[in-house]
């Protein structure tokens, strides 16, 4: 009799309908809302839609004729590729350097998470300060070394190495620490069997390390796939309006810029709609390429 | 055993549902006595002007956050309240484009405060074509002394009718604030009243000659200053506000010329060279640091740099040089922002008399003294501030209001926000010559015309 508890399941629905509640007031609702007011004239946040666009599908080819949004699209795609090579390439480099040290491993692991825990927005003034033009961290030491002359880091030549170095540098220590955690989930005995064996350290890691953590790797490459796609607060703070002349545009920042700078809501909810379908294509390109494996 | 486990089921989620009910109905009890729970709204007068027991006004201004006012206005509402009796619901915020579509969002879902201090501008447009805030002259029919301390024609007029619906309080005007030491260290004298455009610019070649930066500015992200000081120069206090309707127009012309000498002004270096890639903050450091000699901006920039060195007297403001018809004492400044009292608060017998009192008490002589300091004002009688405990640069800031023979409100109020992207956001590409500048003048005119 104590058993038919667990057989009826209609209490849970009861439980799990506030959670839904939530979900659809915040989640669902709003983004169903979006993909609507992407076909509307909305000129202003707050404001009321004055009608449907002509065409009702308007901002979709304007998306297609908008210089910057080609712009935002490109630099989105190159911070895709920097975020996997740069972010979980480094970790990776980094969580097996850890794995084959003795002491000062705790050390490590506090440095490299430490920027993950400072606020983007902090991060971006810091950086601000670092690449200043006029005397700033970099000039100052590049001074030093007899370069009298100041480097405008932000200029069309640097802008977007600019960008994607403290936005690669920042979410290392995050990616660091999940496949820290994935390397320590192998048995010891593997790497003792191989030593036996007369494996070297590097066929130790591309044979075992890594195989062993390829779905760690893989639940990395889409995270950061998808991190990359949302990125805005830092790449805002040290570049606002896209400077210089719309270089640095990404589909997040530019997706802000129509909202809250140009009053365009429709056409920004445009982008918030691509910005989902880019995630989702993106999302599966990546899981098609690293598919889960069973060891 | 399954019946227990039923029922005390039942009881937590009772309880979980009671909670959060309690919860959501806490602000609706405990808030301001609605206007939906009054009697319900009607346009004729009500039988009794004045309150007849305390009321609660749901009051929004812009005085938070780090406005240099918020303090002066929480003290007021304190003193109000303390006299009165009634009480205030402040959802003050700071002024920025989340706070005005908080206040459009308000007005639409018809949530909107009774007394809201906003943008009398284009901002605006939405709730006055709406009819859901009051014209000074309806109330006036009622309380004939309402805003009767303020200049008419400066109180703001509502670019929708031409009315005065907000009472203003504080103000702005522009200048150009000198950095005296690069002066001196370049040889040249500071400009004045009587500076020409032409000698101007000479004084700038003599500034970047002895190696810094004549003027600070951000073209890449605050550009308007510029913009609006070079089309004045071909126009004048009494046309600068009025929009051309083509680029090839007498206004169109101007704003093209104007656009012109700012692209002129870049390509003789007269702008920090980091001016299409740095930003606001980094250019006005340069300027306080004395790494540039000139700044455009507004008097709320006197309170900004006194707070950024430690030695003010080495700052003056003065006027912006001009040329053509526009005399460089002509200057940019108004009233942008003021007390509206919403239709819902006026139709509401308890809180109408409330609403006006509040206004009227915030919008007194000695009140707008005390907000406005160097800042313009519409007062009849002028402010009153004490000019001792003013430093030198907020002195110069009211010697140039006192000396300025023209004044034009900034003529990018009356653009609405998305229209000035091409020629704003895209002030780098102008200068650089990558976009025409009559293209983007014309860009900005159809996107107004939308």
């Amino acid at each position: 009799m104590g058993a038919n508890i667990y057989k009826n399941k209609k209490p849970i629905i009861f439980f799990l309908l506030p959670a839904f509640g939530f979900m659809f007031v915040f989640l669902y609702y709003p983004f169903v809302q979006n993909i609507i007011n992407s076909f509307q004239n909305i000129t202003g946040l707050g404001a009321a839609a004055t009608g449907w666009n002509t065409p009702w599908y308007g901002n979709y080819v304007d998306m297609f004729k908008d210089p910057n949004m080609w712009t935002a699209f490109k630099n989105t795609l190159i911070m895709t590729i920097a975020t996997v090579v740069g972010q979980v390439g480094i970790a990776l480099v980094l969580a097996l350097l850890i794995n084959n040290i003795k002491y000062g491993t705790v050390f490590f692991r506090i440095v490299f998470f430490f920027p993950i825990v400072v606020s983007a927005t902090a991060l971006g003034l810091l950086f601000n300060l670092i690449f200043l033009y006029d005397k700033g961290m970099v000039n100052q030491i590049l001074e030093l070394f007899g370069i009298a002359k100041l480097i405008d880091w932000k200029d069309e030549g640097h802008a977007l190495m600019t960008m994607l170095i403290p936005v690669t540098w920042q979410y290392v220590g995050f990616y660091f620490i999940i496949l820290v955690t994935g390397l320590n989930g192998i048995d010891e005995e593997l790497y003792e069997a191989a030593a036996i064996d007369g494996a070297s350290k590097w066929q130790k890691i591309r044979f075992i390390s890594i195989p062993l953590i390829h779905n760690t790797l893989c639940t990395c490459a889409i995270l950061a796939v998808t991190g990359a796609l949302k990125v805005f607060d830092l790449p805002w703070v040290m570049f606002p309006k896209g400077i210089p002349y719309g270089n640095t545009w990404l589909t997040g920042t530019y997706m802000y810029y129509q909202t809250f700078n140009a009053s365009n809501v429709d056409y920004s909810s445009a982008i918030a709609v691509l910005i989902v379908g880019l995630g989702i294509i993106l999302s599966q390109t990546v899981n098609m390429i690293f598919k889960a494996k069973d060891y | 055993m399954m019946k227990i486990k039923k029922i005390v089921s039942l009881i937590v989620a009772s309880t979980i549902a009671l909670s959060l009910v309690a919860c959501g109905g806490k602000t609706a009890s405990e808030g301001a006595p609605s206007s939906e729970s009054k009697a319900p709204a009607t346009s004729t007068a009500p039988e009794t002007p004045k309150a007849v027991g305390p009321v609660t006004l749901n009051v929004t201004t812009t005085y938070a956050g780090n406005d240099g006012n918020a303090g002066n206005f929480k003290e007021a509402v304190a003193s109000w309240t303390e006299k009165t009796g009634n009480k205030v619901n402040d959802a003050s915020a700071t002024s920025d484009e989340t706070f005005k579509a908080r206040i459009l969002s308000d007005f639409e879902t018809g949530s909107e405060p009774d007394v809201l201090f906003f943008f009398n501008g284009v901002d605006s447009n939405a709730f006055v074509k709406a009819g859901k805030v009051v014209s000074i002259d309806t109330i006036r029919s009622e309380y004939p002394d309402y805003a009767s301390n303020m200049k008419e024609g400066m109180m703001g007029a509502s670019p929708v009718d031409g009315k005065n619906y907000s009472v203003p309080v504080n103000g702005y005007w522009e200048g150009m604030f000198v950095n005296k030491s690069v002066c001196e260290a370049a040889g040249v004298k500071i400009p004045d009243a009587t500076t020409t455009w032409d000698e101007f610019l000479a004084i700038c070649q003599k500034i970047k000659d002895a190696g810094y930066a004549p003027i600070a500015a951000s073209l890449a992200t605050v550009p308007h200053y510029w913009f609006e000081f070079s089309i004045y120069n071909y126009l004048d206090p009494a046309t600068h506000n009025i929009l051309p309707t083509s680029v090839e127009d007498k206004h169109g012309k101007a704003w093209v010329s104007g656009l012109n000498d700012i692209k002129a002004l870049y390509e003789k270096g007269f702008f920090p060279d980091n001016t299409l890639t740095g930003t606001d903050d980094e250019t006005v450091q340069m300027f306080v640091d004395g790494k540039a000699a000139f700044l455009i901006d507004g008097s709320w920039k006197v309170g900004g740099i006194e707070g950024m060195t430690d030695s003010i007297d080495n700052f003056t403001v003065t006027y912006v040089p001009g040329k053509n018809n526009r005399k460089s004492t002509d200057i940019i400044g108004g009233l942008s922002s003021g007390y509206y009292i919403t239709t819902k608060a006026w139709e509401d017998p308890e809180k109408r008399a409330a609403a006006v009192d509040f206004v009227k008490y915030m919008t007194s002589d000695e009140m707008v003294s005390k907000f406005a300091g160097v800042s313009a004002t519409a007062l009849k009688n002028g402010v009153k501030v004490d000019e001792s405990a003013l430093s030198s640069l907020a002195l110069s800031g009211l010697e140039l209001v006192k000396g300025a023979t023209g004044m034009a409100g900034a003529v990018q109020d009356q653009i609405p926000t998305e229209a000035r992207v091409p020629v704003f956001d895209g002030m780098p590409n102008l200068v650089t010559g990558k976009v025409e500048i009559p293209a983007a003048v014309t860009q900005v005119l159809d996107a107004i015309g939308k």
